[in-house]
């Protein structure tokens, strides 16, 4: 089973790419499950077509922690498994605890034995700014963690800082880095300023998305690219990413 | 307008009547106070019971005043440490080493080598996602020849997945390695205190030739690691069970749960399907049926008109036991429980029928501080809170089900009422002491 973590700074574009390449995935017979790892619990919405689903942390504020897989965990495009950690009432509580206690909840309930996927996505909210966002990065969670950026300073800083804290869990068998995901906001100079945080971090880039109306045209139809425009070139670009992700993760994936 | 502290709360925040109690919460969770009756266990008194271990507690300062002293009480301060969070600890991230570090500082200093070293972290490390499999990792690879056991103190968690209680008695056999299982080697397990030799469990379990082994009767931690051999594992006390179930899981050994029960047909019930697992012929209870009988009817004439108050912590199936006492004659009036246990659903249901007037109270509501203790009533209490509560010095001082068992624990359990109608006891210096039998410093 692989385990993969997405990081990148908010409104970057983790949760549209990483659900188009769990769609790419699942296309080409891979079972996959994406654990959105945000507050915003929106990560899998185009996956199940916007419809909202119950937040892990919302269930367990509701049921205490007796709570059946069935009520986390949702079948979403093609297969691929969707859950939504959720997180604490914006301004109040601890993101990163909500995390931790997701993640562990999973675990304590055989979640990953019962649906036994081949390949697991984190998608995780912004920067690694407390333990909480660095669990799943840790032993037992992720092999690997890719950083989506565009060539924007701040996007560009936090995928420093999250570069920052692989390295300084290199000593402790956590995730090493996959390498960057370039998402183009067309900003000058693009592609050499995130060509220069690869060689920073000593990580490559791994797959390249152009801005496109295609991706908005999908989102306002509550789908992935992958679904709602399979012949389009950023349907493309997709699958190209997935595959090159799924290489570096060392999965041959015939896509 | 100002309120007089210390005036009678209303009654209905102290006090349901069987006939309107919801199960298995009667009372409303709320800010808790806990009363001056100390002699239940807890998470110190219990990690003492792992022969030549020592503990190590990692929290701020304030969060240690119980503990600590609750091992100066004990007489086991010196085998028990402690190491500072601090705010900078947190801000500069080093929670993980602080606990790596302080640890081996402790084990270097110490004039003796335990063989276990119980390491207690606190919510905090929680709260921060401390990453604590790297840190016990990194310990045993540090000290190969000491075992480290995971153990909690995270009240903070106490009301979702299984309780510090249930936690603290599963981490104590943590340390058990697999062995050859001996089909002749019978483990009880989960329980703060020895059951009784008296009792029809110990001695369907010796007579019939098998090996007895229980943490409360061993002296060394090679003692201690051959339970890992017994082909069967006994647990009597609700708190035990999931240790028993994750013994079963880890060691393969099998795991009955046979709890104290007030209840000559699921006595039976219960040693006809230990006999059955040991491959013996099961007591013949009729004799210690009269006995219990013979035994009650004394108690009962002792007590007179005396009310009968239980408490939760005498007992783990304290409506059970007023359903018992109440077919015998006796008038329980009270019982003090902030949660009816699940084993007690059935005697629940009978009392709301048939003892529609029973009054439940709870013991950590705050009002319960400033309730009346004491009044025209006279009560016999069974356990230390019921006898705070009812302001009574005619108690059974007994906590956790007192090691007993079987009719031979019906039989004592009514000889302690009989004594307690008929001797009074010095209450207040009696239920101030914590850890009711641990036996100060006897543990290892």
């Amino acid at each position: 089973m692989i385990q993969l973590a997405v990081y990148g700074k908010g409104g970057i574009g983790k949760s549209t790419t990483v659900s188009n390449i769990s769609a790419a995935l699942a296309d080409a017979g891979v079972k996959v499950m994406q654990i959105g790892c945000d507050p915003k619990a929106d990560s899998t919405s185009a996956l199940l077509h916007g419809r909202k689903i119950e937040t892990v942390i919302d269930l367990i504020q509701k049921r205490g922690r007796d709570i059946p897989l069935e009520d986390i965990a949702f079948e979403g495009y093609k297969g691929v498994i969707c859950v939504e950690a959720g997180g604490p009432t914006p301004g109040l509580g601890c993101a990163g605890r909500a995390i931790t206690a997701v993640l562990e909840l999973l675990k304590e309930k055989g979640a990953y034995e019962r649906f036994a996927p081949d390949v697991i996505i984190y998608d995780v909210l912004g920067d690694v700014v407390c333990g909480g966002f660095s669990v799943p990065m840790r032993a037992g969670y992720a092999q690997k963690v890719f950083i989506i950026t565009s060539g924007e300073n701040m996007a560009i800083h936090a995928g420093a800082n999250i570069a920052v804290a692989v390295e300084n869990f290199k000593d402790r068998g956590y995730a090493t880095l996959g390498g960057i995901i370039l998402n183009r906001r067309n900003v000058k100079n693009e592609d050499e300023k995130v060509a220069e945080l690869a060689s920073d971090i000593k990580t490559g880039v791994v797959g390249v998305l152009d801005r496109s109306d295609t991706v908005q045209d999908a989102e306002e139809l509550f789908e992935t690219v992958i679904e709602a425009f399979p012949d389009s070139k950023m349907a493309g670009e997709y699958r190209a990413l997935a595959k090159s992700v799924m290489e570096k993760c060392g999965m041959e994936v015939n896509i | 307008m100002l309120e007089r502290i210390g005036q009678s709360p209303p009654e209905e925040l102290t006090s349901v009547r069987a006939r309107d109690a919801a199960f298995p919460s009667p009372f409303k969770s709320v800010l808790e106070y806990a009363p001056p009756a100390r002699g239940t266990w807890n998470i110190v008194h219990t990690g003492m019971l792992i022969p030549q271990s020592h503990q190590v507690f990692i929290c701020a300062d304030g969060c240690l005043r119980g503990v600590v002293l609750t091992a100066a009480e004990m007489g086991t301060i010196d085998r028990f440490s402690s190491v500072s969070i601090r705010e900078d600890n947190v801000l500069r991230g080093d929670m993980e080493e602080l606990i790596i570090d302080g640890t081996a500082d402790i084990i270097g200093k110490l004039p003796y080598k335990p063989r276990a070293v119980l390491i207690y972290t606190s919510c905090i490390h929680h709260f921060m996602a401390c990453d604590l499999p790297r840190v016990y990792r990194i310990l045993r690879e540090r000290f190969p020849d000491i075992e480290f056991v995971e153990c909690y103190m995270n009240p903070i968690m106490r009301k979702s997945g299984l309780t510090p209680d249930q936690l603290m008695r599963r981490q104590l056999y943590a340390p058990l390695k697999p062995r050859p299982i001996d089909g002749r080697a019978v483990n009880i397990v989960g329980n703060d205190l020895v059951t009784d030799d008296s009792s029809e469990l110990v001695r369907l379990i010796k007579e019939n030739g098998f090996k007895l082994r229980e943490i409360t009767r061993l002296k060394t931690y090679d003692e201690y690691q051959e339970m890992a051999e017994a082909f069967l594992n006994i647990s009597t006390f609700p708190a035990a069970r999931a240790g028993g179930d994750a013994l079963s899981q880890r060691l393969g050994q099998k795991h009955l749960y046979l709890p104290f029960a007030f209840d000559y047909s699921e006595v039976e019930d219960e040693y006809t399907a230990l006999a059955s697992v040991l491959g013996c012929a099961c007591p013949d209870f009729g004799p210690r049926i009269a006995e219990a009988e013979d035994a009650l009817q004394r108690a009962r004439a002792a007590v007179g008109g005396m009310s009968i108050a239980i408490d939760y912590t005498a007992v783990s199936r304290p409506v059970q036991l007023a359903k018992f006492l109440t077919e015998h004659g006796f008038a329980v009036t009270d019982i003090f429980l902030d949660a009816v246990p699940g084993e007690d659903k059935p005697s629940f249901d009978w009392a709301r029928e048939h003892l529609p007037e029973l009054k439940f109270h709870p013991t950590v509501h705050p009002a319960m501080r400033v309730r009346p203790r004491g009044g025209d009533e006279t009560f016999l209490a069974i356990g230390q809170k019921a006898a705070y509560f009812t302001g009574t010095d005619r108690f059974v001082n007994m906590v956790e089900d007192g090691g007993h068992h079987g009719c031979d624990g019906i039989v004592k359990l009514a000889e302690l009422i009989e004594d307690a109608a008929k001797v009074p006891k010095d209450a207040r210096s009696l239920i101030q002491m914590k850890g009711l039998g641990c036996g100060g410093g006897c543990c290892g």
